[in-house]
C-alpha cells in the first residue's frame, strides 16, 4: 500500500507535485508523516544517496533522486522494495518528460499538483495485485534494487539535528569562554587597582607619618 | 534573490458572468523569469459611482400631504393605536448585560478579558497564544456575552461643543483634512415647506412633549484608565502562520473534540444571545400611543415647518402635489429622470431657511452632524443609492483605504473608550464582502510573506517605517525588521525603498503562499450533486432544468485537470452512480440499507471530470427520464447526507443537495411543526430553532473534513429549513430557497432557478478555507455573524468561500485607544483556488479615532448598523423571541437618538432630531420591522421567514439593505438625462422613489426592487406610449395576468427600459425574477408589502413610528 507520494525539487525540497491516499489504520499519523516528509525533503541534497529506503516503525519511506527531481513515497513495511522503486522510477520519468524543464523556474509549492492525476493512475496499478504480475517483468530489470541504502528515518533526520546541537553547544562554549574572559580581566583590574590603592595608601600614611611626627 | 513576479490580475475567475460594472482590461503579463512585476495603476474600485448626487430640489421632491393612502376606505381617518405592541423595552445589544452569561460551559479559559471593567487598566489580554488556539473552547460557547462591562451611566457627559473634524485628524504629512460626508450637498437644503397648508394646521405642538432641558454638563468622566502597559510578550512561534493557518486539514482531533463538546446542541450556534439579554424594563407598561395618535386626524398634511417664514412665491408643482393622491386623476407632478436641474426658481431661499435655522448655531458642523427633524422633513431619500460615508482620515490614508464593498464598519470613526461607545449607544461591528469579485486585484508571489512576529498581521498599508530597516505593526504595535529581500522593490525594480512594495501600498492584495501554509497538498475541486428524485421531485420538474445546466456549463466549473464529480440521487434508497473510465454507460448501484449507510465500490463514484466527461453528460441525459414514473414519495435526506459525506470526506469538495420535501425517512427525519392557520395570528413565531441537531453534527463532521453544504430548497409544502439550513450554514454552505417550485405552474421560479444554477455552478470558488480578522489592540471581536464555523476564538473555518458570502462580527472596545489616532482591521483569507493554489487574500482597514460623542456620530454608517441590527435582532429572534428581536430593533433607534438628543445637541429644539448621517436610521428600522423577517400580523411562511433571516446574515450589505429596504423607480419616463454609459449601452438611472403609494400614480409604471424579487406596477391609467412602446400590448387590459419578461422591442423606449433592469440584475449574484403586475393583479399585496412608509393592518406608518420614537425619547 503507498499512502503518501511527493515530488520535489532537490535544491530547496519545494514540492512539486503530490498525491494522498486517506487511510483510516494510517488515520491521524499521516500528518505526522507529512511533515516527516517535508524535513526528509529539505534535508536532501546532490550528496545524499540516490536511492534510500528509510524505516519509520511500520511503514517506510522510499525516495528516488535524479536530474534535480526527488521523488518521495511512503509505502507499507510489507510492500516488496523492488515494486517500490519501480514505481517511483515510473513516476519519475513520466514527471521529467512532462515538466523536467520547467522544474528549476517554478517558485510557487505544488507547481505541478495536476501530476497527482497521473500518480493516482500509476499507483492504481502497482496497488492492484492482480495488475501486479504484469508489471513483475519491468521491476525485475531494477537488477541493483539489492543495493540499496536503508537507514532509519530518525537517524537521518536526526543527522542534521546532531549537528546543529553540536552547532549550539561549540557557540555556547564560545559565549562562555569568552564570559571567562572578559570576567578574568575585570578581576585583573580590579586586583590591580587593590594592589595600586594598597601602595598609596601606605605612601600616604608615610607622608602623613613624616609630615606629622618626623617634623 | 526570491522574489518573483508581482502580476496584477483579474480576480475574477474565468466564465463569470458577474461582473460589477466595467472592468478594466485585465493585465496579465506573466514575465517568464523569476522577477517580474506589472501592474495596471487604474483604481481598482470604481464601478457604480458614475452617479451623480443631485440636491433635492425642490422641483424635484413635491412635498405631498404626508398621509399615506391606505387602500381601502379609510382615507383619512386614522383608526387609534394599532394592534401593535410596541413597548417592552429589552435593550439591543449595544450595552453590555447585566445579566451573566448564559452559556452552557464554564466560562473559557483565554479570554482574560471576561470580566474585566475597562477602566481597570489591565493588561491587553494574550491574545492569541499557541496554545490557546486549538485547546480552547469552541467558539458558540465561546461567544457568551461580554462580561458585565460596567454599565457607566455617565452623567451626560456633554461633548465638547462641536469638535471640528480636523482636530480629529492624525497630523497626516501636510494633507489638508477632508471631511467630504456625501449623503447631500453642503448646500442643499430639507425640501421646502408647505406654506399654504390646503388643511387647516392646528397648533399641535404640545403633542411633541416638553422640550427636553439641557442637563448640567459635567467633564467627561471617562474612566481614569492608565494603559499603555506593554501586552505580555507573546508566545509567538508560529501563531498561525506557519502551523494554524495551514490547519484546514488537520487537527482532526480538535474537531471531534468540538463537536462532542457540552452546548453545542443547545447553543444554536456562535451567535448566543450576546448582549441582547438585557432587558431593561423600564417603560414595560405598554403606554398606549393614543395620547400622541389622537392628533393624527388633525395633523396638517405635508409637515409644517414652524420656524420658516412662508416662501414668497410658492412653486406651482408644489400646490398641485399638495393635493392628496388620492383625490382626483390630476397628473402627476414628480419629475423623476435621475439628478435633475436645480432647485427650482424661487425656491431657493426659502427652502433653504429652516436647515439654516437649525444650523445658525452650528455653523462649522460637518454635513453629516447637520441636525435633521426627522418629524418635518419628508424627502429624506438621496436619489441615487446611499453611499458609504467616507472615514475621517487623511487623503494619502483615505486613498489607501480598503474599498467599503469589501469592508465597512458600523462607525467609521472609532470612539476612544467602551464608556464613549456604550454612551452613543450605536453597535460596533464590522461587515465584510471578504471573497467579492474583483476586477483589480495585485498579487504577490515571494518566498516569505512579510508579517508580524508577534500578532501575526500581514504588512500592510497603514504600518509605520521607523527606518530602512524596521517596521512598526499598526495591531500590536511590536517593531519588527524588514527582511532583506523586501528591500528589493519589484515595481520600480530598485532597492532600499521598502515602503514602496505592492503590500504597502495596496490595502486588498493576494498572496500565493508558500509550503509552509499547507499541510496537504492542495486539494482538487470535488464536486457532489445529491439529488431528490422522489415522487415530490419528479413532480417540481426540477431535475431536467438541473441536468440542463449542468450540462451547459460542464465545461465552465472551475477546476483543472483534477476535477472530480459524483452524483448520488435519493428516494427511500440511495443511488449511486458508478462512472469508471471504460464503462458503456452509467452503472447505478441501489444501497437500500439506509441505517448504515455504506459505499458500495471505493472509488469510481467521484471520477475525474475530463477523462469521463461522456459518461457524465450520458449520465445527466438520461437520469431525468430515468424516474419519470416513480411512485416512492418517501425521501431519505440524512443517510444521503451521510453517504454524500462519506464520499467526500477523503478530499474535501462541494455538495449540492437538492431537495423538495420534508425529509421523512430514516435517520434526521422531520415532523411537520408550522400550523398555516398559526401564521397570521400567533402572538409569537415559534420553531425558528432547529428540531434535531443531526443536521449540525453532520454539518460540523463536514466543516473537519473540508466539505461544504450548499442546499437548494425547491418545494410548495413546509420543509423545515430552519433545521435544515443548519447543514449549510455550519459548513459555510449556501442556501436557496424556490418556494413553490414547478416547471410549469411557476416560470418565473424556473428561471431563476437556472440563472442562479448557472452562476452557482461558474462562479470562482475557494477551497479548505479559513479566515481571520485581527484588529487594533484594544478592540475585541466577540460575535460573528454569516455562515461558518468558529474553530477557535477568531479563526473561521470556511470549507468552501465563494463571492457571494458576506460576514459580519461584532466588536468591543476592551481597552481605552487614548493614544492612537487611528485603529485597523485585517481580514486574511487563506484558500486554495480551483486550480490548486494556494492563496491569502487580504484586507485592511484603517478608521480615525475620536473621542467626542458627536464625532462617533458623525462618523456612524446607518446602513452598516442596520445590517449588523438586522443580524443580531435574527440571532435574537432565534434564541429568545420574535417579538423581543422587534423591540430590541425599536429600542435601538430609540436609544441612539435620544442620546444623541442628550449628548451631542448643542441646541436643543422640539421635534425628532437626529444627525444627518443616522436620518435614515429610523426608516430603515421600520423596514426591518416589516421585513419578511421580523414582520408580524401578516400571513408569512416559516419557511420563507427563515429564508428570510438566512439571507439577512449571509448577504453582503449591499444587497441585504436592497432585502431591508427596496428601492423604487418610476419607469414609464425614463430619459437619457444623467444616463450612465457602460460599453455601448445606455443606462438609464431613473432616482429612487420614497416607498409609500403616495408616490404611486395610476398614469405611471414602477418597478419596485426588493433584492430577490422585482415587481413592475402597471398603473390603471398608464401611458398608452409606455403600453405599447414597453410592453407591446395595445390596452391596459391587454396586459396579460401573468408576464414574467419584457418583450424585446425595437423601441427606444424599450431599449431603455430592458437596459435598466438588466442592468439591475447584473449588478447582484442571484437572479431577481420580474413580475409585471397589473393594478388588480393577484400579486399586488406582496407589490403593496414593500411599501414601508405606508400603514398596513399590523403596522404603524414611517409618521406614526417617528411619533412613537418620540414619544419614547421624550420620556
Amino acid at each position: 500500500m503507498i499512502f503518501l507520494t511527493v515530488i520535489a525539487r532537490l535544491a530547496d525540497g519545494l514540492p512539486l507535485a503530490a498525491s494522498i491516499q486517506e487511510d483510516e489504520q494510517l488515520g491521524r499519523d499521516l500528518q505526522h508523516y507529512q511533515s516527516q516528509a517535508k524535513q526528509l525533503l529539505r534535508k536532501l541534497d546532490a550528496q545524499s544517496p540516490d536511492r534510500c529506503m528509510l524505516e519509520a516503525g511500520n511503514v517506510n519511506f522510499c525516495y528516488f533522486i535524479s536530474q534535480g527531481v526527488c521523488c518521495l513515497c511512503l509505502c507499507d513495511a510489507s510492500f516488496p522494495k523492488k515494486m517500490a522503486f519501480g514505481y517511483l522510477e515510473d513516476l519519475h520519468n513520466e514527471f521529467c518528460e512532462q515538466y523536467g524543464k520547467r522544474v528549476p523556474t517554478v517558485t510557487r509549492p505544488y507547481s505541478f499538483i495536476e501530476f497527482d492525476t497521473y500518480i493516482q493512475k500509476t499507483k492504481k496499478s502497482y496497488i492492484d495485485s492482480r495488475a501486479r504480475r504484469n508489471l513483475s517483468s519491468v521491476s525485475t530489470e531494477l537488477q541493483d534494487v539489492q543495493r540499496i541504502m536503508v537507514a532509519n528515518i530518525e537517524e537521518v533526520l536526526q543527522r542534521g539535528e546532531a549537528l546543529s546541537a553540536l552547532d549550539t553547544k561549540a557557540s555556547n562554549l564560545r559565549s562562555q569562554a569568552e564570559k571567562y574572559r572578559s570576567d578574568a580581566r575585570f578581576l585583573n583590574t580590579r586586583s590591580t587597582y587593590a594592589k595600586v590603592a594598597a601602595v598609596v595608601l601606605v605612601f600616604v600614611t608615610v607622608i602623613i607619618y613624616v609630615r606629622f611626627w618626623w617634623l | 534573490m526570491s522574489t518573483a513576479g508581482f502580476n496584477s490580475q483579474n480576480g475574477t475567475g474565468t466564465g463569470q458572468t458577474y461582473t460589477n460594472g466595467p472592468s478594466q482590461n485585465p493585465v496579465a503579463l506573466q514575465q517568464p523569469s523569476g522577477v517580474g512585476y506589472s501592474v495596471n495603476h487604474q483604481p481598482a474600485y470604481n464601478q457604480m459611482q458614475a452617479k451623480v448626487l443631485a440636491p433635492p430640489g425642490p422641483a424635484l421632491y413635491p412635498s405631498g400631504p404626508y398621509q399615506p393612502v391606505p387602500p381601502g376606505p379609510q382615507v383619512g381617518s386614522y383608526p387609534p393605536a394599532p394592534a401593535q405592541p410596541l413597548l417592552p423595552r429589552p435593550q439591543i445589544g449595544i450595552l453590555p448585560s447585566h445579566t451573566p452569561p448564559q452559556s452552557a460551559s464554564p466560562s473559557p479559559g483565554p479570554r482574560p478579558a471576561q470580566a474585566t471593567p475597562p477602566a481597570q487598566a489591565t493588561p491587553p489580554p494574550p491574545a492569541v497564544t499557541s496554545t490557546s488556539y486549538y485547546t480552547g473552547p469552541p467558539a458558540w460557547q465561546y461567544a457568551a456575552p461580554r462580561g458585565p462591562a460596567p454599565n457607566h451611566v455617565n452623567p451626560a457627559a456633554a461633548a465638547p461643543p462641536l469638535m471640528s473634524h480636523s482636530s480629529t485628524q492624525p497630523p497626516g504629512p501636510g494633507a489638508p483634512p477632508t471631511s467630504i460626508h456625501g449623503f447631500t450637498q453642503p448646500g442643499s437644503a430639507p425640501p421646502p415647506m408647505n406654506p399654504l397648508p390646503p388643511h387647516t394646521y392646528q397648533p399641535n405642538r404640545p403633542a411633541y412633549g416638553p422640550p427636553p432641558t439641557m442637563k448640567p454638563t459635567a467633564p467627561p468622566a471617562g474612566p481614569p484608565g492608565t494603559t499603555g502597559t506593554p501586552p505580555p510578550p507573546k508566545a509567538d512561534a508560529q501563531c498561525w502562520g506557519a502551523a494554524s493557518s495551514a490547519r484546514p486539514p488537520a487537527e482532526p482531533d480538535t474537531q471531534e473534540g468540538d463537536v462532542e463538546c457540552p452546548g453545542d446542541v443547545a447553543g444554536n450556534g456562535p451567535q448566543a444571545p450576546n448582549s441582547y439579554n438585557h432587558v431593561d424594563n423600564r417603560m414595560a407598561g405598554a403606554a398606549p400611543p393614543g395620547r400622541h395618535l389622537g392628533h393624527y386626524p388633525s395633523l396638517p398634511p405635508g409637515y409644517q415647518n414652524t420656524s420658516a417664514p412662508p416662501p414668497s412665491s410658492l412653486h406651482p408643482a408644489l400646490q398641485a402635489a399638495t393635493q392628496p393622491y388620492t383625490q382626483g386623476p390630476q397628473p402627476y407632478q414628480q419629475q423623476p429622470g435621475g439628478p435633475g436641474p436645480g432647485p427650482g426658481p424661487g425656491a431657493g431661499p426659502a427652502q433653504l431657511s429652516p436647515s439654516m435655522a437649525a444650523m445658525s448655531l452650528q455653523s462649522s458642523t460637518p454635513e453629516a452632524l447637520r441636525v435633521v427633524n426627522l418629524l418635518q422633513e419628508r424627502n429624506l431619500l438621496p436619489p441615487a443609492p446611499v453611499p458609504a460615508p467616507t472615514p475621517c482620515l487623511t487623503q494619502d490614508l483615505q486613498k489607501l483605504n480598503c474599498s467599503p464593498e469589501v469592508f465597512r464598519c458600523t462607525l467609521t470613526s472609532i470612539p476612544q473608550t467602551q464608556s464613549v461607545l456604550n454612551k452613543a449607544k450605536l453597535p460596533l461591528g464590522l461587515l465584510l464582502h471578504p471573497f467579492k469579485d474583483l476586477s483589480q486585484l495585485p498579487v504577490v508571489t515571494s518566498s516569505t510573506i512579510v508579517r508580524c512576529r508577534s500578532c501575526r498581521t500581514y504588512i500592510n498599508p497603514f504600518v509605520s517605517f521607523l527606518d530602512q530597516r524596521r517596521w512598526k505593526c499598526n495591531l500590536c504595535y511590536r517593531v519588527n525588521d524588514v527582511p532583506e529581500e523586501f528591500m528589493y522593490n519589484p515595481v520600480s525594480r530598485s532597492y532600499g525603498e521598502p515602503h514602496k512594495r505592492p503590500e504597502v501600498q495596496n490595502a486588498t492584495i493576494e498572496f500565493i503562499a508558500p509550503s509552509e501554509y499547507m499541510l496537504r497538498p492542495p486539494q482538487p475541486a470535488v464536486y457532489l450533486f445529491v439529488l431528490d428524485v422522489s415522487h415530490n421531485a419528479v413532480e417540481t420538474g426540477y431535475l431536467s432544468v438541473f441536468c440542463q445546466s449542468l450540462l451547459d456549463n460542464i465545461s465552465a466549473l472551475p477546476g483543472d485537470s483534477r476535477t472530480k464529480v459524483g452524483f448520488i440521487t435519493f428516494d427511500s434508497t440511495i443511488h449511486f452512480y458508478n462512472l469508471q473510465e471504460g464503462l458503456s454507460q452509467p452503472q447505478m448501484l441501489i444501497v437500500s440499507d439506509i441505517e448504515d449507510i455504506f459505499l458500495p465500490t471505493p472509488d469510481s463514484l467521484l471520477v475525474n471530470l475530463n477523462e469521463c466527461k461522456e459518461l457524465v453528460q450520458d449520465l445527466l441525459k438520461s437520469l431525468p427520464n430515468l424516474f419519470e414514473k416513480t411512485m416512492e414519495t418517501q425521501s431519505a435526506l440524512g443517510s444521503a447526507l451521510q453517504a454524500a459525506f462519506k464520499l467526500l470526506s477523503p478530499t474535501g469538495g462541494r455538495m449540492s443537495v437538492f431537495q423538495t420535501q420534508l425529509p421523512n425517512l430514516g435517520v434526521g427525519a422531520l415532523q411537520s411543526r408550522e400550523d398555516p392557520n398559526q401564521r397570521a395570528s400567533a402572538k409569537d413565531v415559534q420553531h425558528l430553532s432547529p428540531a434535531t441537531d443531526f443536521y449540525k453534527k453532520l454539518a460540523l463532521d463536514c466543516s473537519g473534513q473540508q466539505v461544504a453544504v450548499d442546499l437548494f430548497l425547491l418545494s410548495a409544502q413546509y420543509c423545515d429549513l430552519a433545521t435544515l439550513g443548519c447543514i449549510s450554514r455550519y459548513s459555510a454552505g449556501s442556501v436557496y430557497y424556490y418556494p413553490s417550485y414547478h416547471h410549469q405552474h411557476n416560470p418565473a421560479q424556473v428561471e431563476r432557478f437556472q440563472r442562479d444554477l448557472k452562476r452557482y455552478l461558474t462562479r470562482k470558488i475557494g477551497f479548505e478555507a479559513v479566515m481571520r480578522i485581527r484588529c487594533t489592540k484594544g478592540l475585541s471581536i466577540h460575535t460573528f455573524h454569516g455562515n461558518f464555523f468558529v474553530r477557535s476564538t477568531d479563526l473561521l473555518s470556511l470549507p468552501n468561500v465563494n463571492p457571494d458570502a458576506g460576514f459580519a462580527v461584532q466588536m468591543s472596545i476592551e481597552e481605552n485607544l487614548d493614544d492612537m489616532q487611528v485603529v485597523s482591521f485585517q481580514a486574511a483569507l487563506l484558500y486554495t483556488s480551483s486550480k490548486g493554489e494556494r492563496r491569502i487574500r487580504v484586507h485592511t482597514m484603517c478608521l480615525p479615532v475620536v473621542s467626542s460623542l458627536s464625532d462617533v456620530f458623525a462618523g456612524a454608517d446607518v446602513q452598516a448598523i442596520t445590517g449588523l441590527l438586522a443580524c443580531m435582532a435574527v440571532d435574537r429572534s432565534v434564541t429568545s423571541s420574535l417579538s423581543d428581536a422587534r423591540d430590541a430593533m425599536t429600542n435601538a433607534a430609540i436609544d441612539s437618538l435620544s442620546s444623541y438628543r442628550q449628548s451631542a445637541l448643542t441646541i436643543q429644539q422640539p421635534g425628532l432630531l437626529a444627525p444627518a448621517c443616522l436620518r435614515l436610521f429610523p426608516l430603515y428600522i421600520l423596514a426591518l420591522l416589516k421585513q419578511k423577517a421580523f414582520r408580524t400580523g401578516t400571513s408569512t411562511r416559516l419557511d420563507e421567514r427563515v429564508f428570510a433571516m438566512y439571507q439577512l446574515k449571509y448577504q453582503p450589505l449591499a444587497f441585504a439593505m436592497l432585502m431591508i429596504h427596496p428601492a423604487l423607480y418610476r419607469l414609464d419616463d425614463l430619459s437619457d438625462e444623467g444616463a450612465l454609459n457602460i460599453g455601448e449601452q445606455t443606462i438609464p438611472q431613473p432616482r429612487v422613489l420614497q416607498l409609500s403609494v403616495e408616490k404611486l400614480s395610476r398614469e405611471g409604471a414602477f418597478l419596485l426592487d426588493a433584492g430577490l424579487v422585482m415587481y413592475l406596477w402597471i398603473g390603471r391609467n398608464c401611458h398608452q406610449n409606455f403600453l405599447s412602446q414597453v410592453l407591446g400590448v395595445s390596452s391596459y387590459a391587454a396586459v396579460p395576468e401573468k408576464l414574467y419578461l419584457l418583450p424585446e422591442l425595437d423601441t427606444a423606449e424599450s431599449q431603455r427600459t430592458r437596459a435598466f433592469v438588466s442592468w439591475l440584475r447584473d449588478q447582484r449574484p442571484f437572479f431577481p425574477s420580474l413580475h409585471i403586475i397589473r393594478d388588480e393583479s393577484q400579486l399586488k399585496p406582496h407589490f403593496l408589502q414593500n411599501m414601508i412608509e405606508d400603514r398596513t393592518e399590523s403596522a404603524l406608518s414611517y409618521y406614526e413610528f417617528l411619533l412613537h420614537l418620540q414619544q419614547q425619547i421624550s420620556k
